[in-house]
């Protein structure tokens, strides 16, 4: 099958691939580019596991063509920590033991981090409905909810 | 899997010519949330993936001469962050935040939720109460449809091999302004509605001067309810006459019973969806 050369940024690096028509954009970045945070789970949309931010935004990697984030800005949670150092939201949800499994772990920490743009003092109830697409099989739920409140209404950890 | 040649076209002209040459082959994309699920599962095997989202006409949201004008490449997440959608048609605001979740809100498009003419999609229903129309290209012609006679069965469209949507569009009108928009679903997230419906309604001095109401997962294709549209018309409102407008709902949808619900249960549930909208809006 014809590759297609693709240029994007991910995580402030630019990078140039040859991909296929119908190659995911979750498989080229587990498999190619070695970022195995952001996981496969569904496949079909319904879990949020494969979640990554798109030009900012957060959209989910399995249900997104590689071919298509040719000259697009991703960011995946390898990409969060700066200089060695967690991201506040890694540092809260570390804090609030709102990590059991791990495997939601990354997509609901870049989805939370896309809501506080959005949103900088959302209530409980924004948050749940924000969340809501983004799954986790420890129902680890109570806690995320919080370490998301606790960084959002300035409790900031460093 | 399956194998399939890509394209990113990025003009309309570009497309309608490869629309026209390539035919059934061809599938064009938007958002991908239904294609790519429908690939995997095998539902369908497009030979080219023609991905329009590249083409910045079909974008956007503007208000020209009488119109509202909505690209079809606007995601559900645009239509929610509108403040002229806002203002003039808050019931497609309402279906938009019902819509599976932020995630999927990012990539979906509400042309693609036309298209796709499943029973219960979300985007059709508050469209079918505001009378909105449906622009339509090919290289051969240009018309417009209206969107209630726009879908033909669950997943067909009046929409030939070689055209596609170009424009969604209704007018700024006190009735489009007044709607209210209520679904059903087994949970709140991610869930296909067991029924929906949309309801836009004028009233002056007590008098009903026009009322649409559409609901959806109710028969083959979200549907205008005409039959209770015609009795509610000119009448004056009182408990008595939504009780019957309620029985009237009831009788006039034609649902099925799937895994999601029964046919009684939709019959029922979506008379009682109706009062609850139509209350939110006379009270
Ligand atoms: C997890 C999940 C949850 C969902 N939840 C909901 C929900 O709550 N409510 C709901 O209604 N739907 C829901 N859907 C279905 C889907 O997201 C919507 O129907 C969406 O609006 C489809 O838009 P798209 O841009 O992704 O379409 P695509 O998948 O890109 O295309 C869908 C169809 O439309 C055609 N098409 C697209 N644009 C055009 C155009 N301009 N002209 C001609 N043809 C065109 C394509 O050829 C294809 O046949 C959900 C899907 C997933 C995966
Ligand atoms: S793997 Fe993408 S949503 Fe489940
Ligand atoms: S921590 Fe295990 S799935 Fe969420």
């Amino acid at each position: 099958m014809k590759k297609l050369e693709i240029e994007f940024t991910i995580n402030g690096k630019k990078r140039s691939l040859s991909v296929k028509p119908n190659d995911l954009l979750i498989n080229i970045i587990r498999n190619d580019l070695f970022l195995t945070g952001s996981k496969y789970g569904c496949g079909i949309g319904e879990c949020g596991a494969c979640t990554v931010l798109l030009n900012g935004e957060p959209v989910l990697s399995c249900l997104t063509l590689a071919a298509t984030v040719d000259g697009k800005e991703i960011t995946t949670i390898e990409g969060l920590a700066k200089g060695g150092k967690l991201h506040p939201m890694q540092i809260a949800f570390l804090k609030n033991a709102a990590v059991q499994c791990g495997f939601c772990t990354p997509s609901m920490i870049l989805t939370a981090t896309a809501l506080l743009k959005e949103n900088p003092n959302p209530t409980e109830d924004e948050i749940r409905d924000y969340m809501r697409g983004n799954i986790c099989r420890c129902t680890g739920y109570v806690q995320i909810v919080k370490a998301i409140e606790e960084y959002a209404h300035g409790e900031k950890t460093n | 899997m399956d194998q399939f040649k890509y394209i990113s076209p990025k003009t309309k002209e570009e497309t309608l010519k490869i629309l026209k040459e390539k035919r059934v082959n061809a599938c064009i994309v938007a958002g991908c949330t239904n294609v790519l699920p429908d690939i995997k599962i095998k539902k369908i095997s497009p030979k080219i993936l023609v991905d329009i989202t590249a083409i910045q006409e079909l974008r956007g949201i503007d208000k020209k001469k009488d119109k509202i004008c909505i690209g079809p490449l606007t995601t559900i997440a645009e239509l929610i962050n509108s403040e002229l959608i806002l203002k003039e048609s808050k019931i497609l605001i309402q279906a938009a935040e019902e819509f599976a979740d932020p995630l999927v809100r990012n990539n979906a498009t509400i042309g693609g939720n036309l298209v796709t003419a499943s029973p219960a999609a979300d985007m059709a229903v508050p469209l079918l109460t505001l009378d909105a129309f449906i622009k339509i290209e090919s290289a051969r012609e240009k018309r417009e449809v209206k969107l209630k006679e726009f879908f033909l069965g669950p997943g067909k469209t009046v929409l030939q091999d070689d055209e596609m949507i170009v424009g969604i569009e209704f007018e700024p009108s006190d009735i489009n302004k007044k709607g209210y928009f209520i679904k059903l679903g087994q949970r709140k997230a991610m869930a296909i509605a067991i029924a929906s419906v949309a309801v836009n309604l004028e009233v002056k001095q007590n008098k009903i001067s026009q009322i649409r109401v559409a609901a959806g997962s109710v028969a083959p294709i979200p549907i205008r309810l005409t039959g209770v549209e015609k009795f509610l018309a000119n009448k004056a409102i009182s408990n008595k006459l939504v009780e019957k407008a309620v029985n009237r709902v009831r009788e006039e949808v034609e649902p099925i019973s799937d895994i999601r619900a029964s046919e009684e249960y939709r019959r029922y549930i979506s008379g009682t969806l109706f009062k609850r909208a139509f209350n939110k809006l006379t009270n």
